[in-house]
């Protein structure tokens, strides 16, 4: 997993209007437990926001909160600087995109899309006209007299896709669209959405529970478990510099080593692990000296054979198991009792050959190494 | 042998073996009284004896005689009313119980169709003792000091209200089994794209289960139609209907040539209202797959 390409991304300035602005939400659904916990989500005008998640964690729900399926138990959603809490979905002018298409069976393509044009009283030729627009723009031309149950699966959702933007909406809501697609299909249509939001610029929100689908296309990505956001980052953010034990978890691959505080010395923390090796990690979120940690490296960032007088904290480790890859061999070691760390060692001239059942020292540089709660 | 088995074994057989049984249903409950009735139609009756001299007199007077065409008339317009205020009241009532009824769904469907577990007979002098002079409405309405509702007594709109009562479960049941099927997020759909409520059920609901609903029309509209029974529990000394004649014909009058002759007439109505509802329906617009799988390219 490398971050991805994050130079033509336009980040949101503080200073911009938000468009959408999750404000202390609340919900529960049987008035005991919360599914969404305090929420505070500001998203700005024409920003691409995912909301991941494992399932349970509350994102589905924000975004029916959003639609206006759902209300909210406590709490203010507000769109375009107005509360729109008591407002109907049907009022509310925004573009939706269903993880089952959700087209009308019994309207042909055309029709589905002529649809939220008509319940807003377009004149008949402008409506062909933005019809039309909308096809093209999702390559489905041909198809207006086809009924849905006649296109394939990703056919279908393409039209989906063209009806919650036939209308010109500011946002545009997506929940988990390509969950029913194959993968490759799934990859070309995530470069399809998003290179129809650069061409359009409207406000997406978009939930998924595959991370590869976030880092892909999103601005931003809004972690959520337990009905909390956990962390709200750009993809590179969210995977070089993880907040919590579970973002660290969940986005990428993650090695963790447990063990206690010594001493904070500025960012610095100084850590005994659970085998008695002493290292130090960035200071990211621990409580002080004394408390448990937990160690976050990403497996692509451990050095093998470190060069001491540079890396000062080497420990030693134990090659369980080499699988060669081509470009890199990934090697599983026991190091300081975890028997499933991993290391990816690039296939790079230079680079030594490990051998199962090997003993050998490696280390990180100090930032690569996070410090993080031990929940 | 081994032939033998092969043959028995055959897909044709097999599906002989099975059309069997419906066939015959078929032949003997329907096709063969039906024809009876048509060639009865074209004879004449004598002394209460069918006397089989080939005549169109008896359609002569069912279609010819303004009596006949007064009652057909009247039966008809009867039929209509009834079918319509049934749908009326139905669509709302399926309609909660396919969303809103949970786990309760199968009993509260069945519950609308409790009054079936007794007969008609039994069912109509419930209607009467419910609507009749010293039914429980007018006796109340009496002791409150109230002139008693006199359209509830023996007319043909105390007709109309017995049979609403009667085949309203026929209409909840075909449009509750149609919405069972129905996806009801299609409306949250409707819903984000911009329809208000009563649009999206105008749009999305009504023709997505038209077919279940054409099919109550159907179920409601044939046994209004034919009625008899009901008309003469509740419906007073004006209001007869046709099925009152031609069950007169079978009776008293004995005039069998004459009423298998309105019986023909009231099937073909009935055949006809049918087809008229079954071209309305198009399995594309009814969002029906199955036809359309082989279209797709």
């Amino acid at each position: 997993m490398t971050p991805p390409d994050n130079s033509r991304r336009k980040k949101p300035m503080n200073s911009e209007p938000f468009h959408v602005r999750f404000k202390n939400v609340q919900k529960s659904y049987d008035g005991l437990t919360l599914v969404v916990k305090d929420l505070n989500l500001d998203i700005g005008k024409g920003e691409f926001v995912t909301m991941l998640g494992p399932s349970g964690s509350g994102k589905t729900t924000c975004l029916m909160m959003l639609a206006g399926f759902e209300s909210a138990t406590h709490g203010e959603i507000v769109l375009n600087g107005r509360p729109i809490n008591n407002i109907p979905p049907h009022k509310r002018g925004i573009g939706m995109v269903f993880q089952n298409y959700a087209l009308f069976p019994h309207m042909t393509v055309a029709e589905n899309l002529s649809f939220p044009l008509a319940v807003r009283k377009m004149p008949k030729d402008k409506i062909s006209q933005k019809v039309g627009q909308a096809l093209e723009m999702v390559q489905m031309g041909e198809f207006g007299d086809r009924y849905p149950a006649q296109l394939s699966g990703g056919q279908q959702q393409r039209i989906a896709l063209a009806r919650a933007l036939v209308f010109d909406p500011e946002l545009v809501l997506m929940d988990e669209p390509l969950g029913a697609l194959d993968k490759q299909l799934r990859e070309q249509m995530q470069f399809e959405i998003k290179h129809i939001h650069q061409q359009l610029g409207v406000t997406m929100v978009y939930v998924t529970h595959d991370q590869s689908e976030a880092l892909t296309m999103s601005d931003r990505i809004a972690v959520f478990n337990d009905g909390i956001i956990q962390q709200l980052a750009s993809p590179d953010d969210l995977y070089e510099r993880p907040e919590n034990r579970f973002v660290a978890q969940f986005i990428g691959e993650n090695n963790e080593l447990g063990g206690t505080v010594d001493a904070i010395d500025g960012d610095i923390a100084r850590v005994t692990l659970d085998n008695g090796d002493k290292v130090s990690a960035l200071a990211v979120n621990i409580e002080g000296a004394g408390a448990r940690t937990m160690l976050s490296i990403r497996p692509e960032r451990v050095i093998i054979d470190p060069d001491e007088s540079r890396v000062p904290q080497a420990i030693g480790g134990l090659v369980k198991e080499l699988i060669y890859l081509g470009d890199h061999i990934r090697c599983r070691m026991t190091v300081a009792g975890n028997d499933e760390f991993i290391v990816k060692v690039p296939n790079a001239p230079g680079n030594r050959r490990l051998k199962v059942g090997e003993k050998i020292r490696i280390g990180w540089i100090t930032e690569d190494c996070r410090a993080l709660d031990a929940a | 042998m081994v032939a033998f088995w092969k043959i028995r074994r055959s897909q044709g057989f097999r599906a002989a073996l099975l059309t069997l049984p419906p066939a015959l249903f078929i032949i003997f409950f329907m096709i063969l009284p039906l024809i009876t009735i048509i060639v009865y139609s074209f004879w004449r009756t004598e002394n209460y004896t069918m006397i089989p001299d080939w005549n169109l007199n008896n359609y002569a007077t069912v279609l010819g005689q303004k009596t006949y065409l007064t009652f057909l008339w009247r039966s008809f317009i009867m039929a209509v009313c009834v079918t319509a205020i049934s749908l009326v009241y139905s669509y709302p009532v399926a309609y909660f119980i396919a969303k809103r009824g949970g786990r309760y769904r199968l009993i509260l469907v069945l519950l609308t169709a409790a009054p079936f577990f007794t007969g008609i007979i039994l069912r109509v002098t419930a209607m009467q003792q419910i609507l009749g002079p010293i039914g429980l409405i007018n006796m109340a309405m009496m002791h409150l000091g109230l002139e008693p509702i006199k359209i509830f007594m023996y007319t043909p709109f105390a007709t109309g209200i017995g049979l609403v009562y009667l085949w309203i479960p026929f209409m909840v049941l075909a449009i509750y089994l149609s919405l069972l099927n129905f996806n009801f997020d299609l409306l949250e759909v409707a819903n984000v794209n911009g329809a208000k409520p009563w649009r999206a059920f105008l749009e999305i609901t009504w023709p997505l289960n038209w077919m279940g609903t054409a099919i109550g029309i159907a179920l409601v509209f044939i046994p209004t139609f034919a009625a008899a029974i009901t008309p003469r529990f509740l419906g007073g000394v004006n209001g007869a209907l046709f099925g009152n004649i031609l069950e007169h014909e079978f009776g008293a009058t004995g005039t069998w040539a004459l009423g298998s002759a309105m019986g023909v007439v009231m099937f073909l109505i009935c055949l006809l209202v049918i087809v008229a509802v079954w071209k309305t329906i198009n399995l594309k617009r009814s969002g029906y797959t199955g036809s359309l799988i082989g279209e797709q390219e």
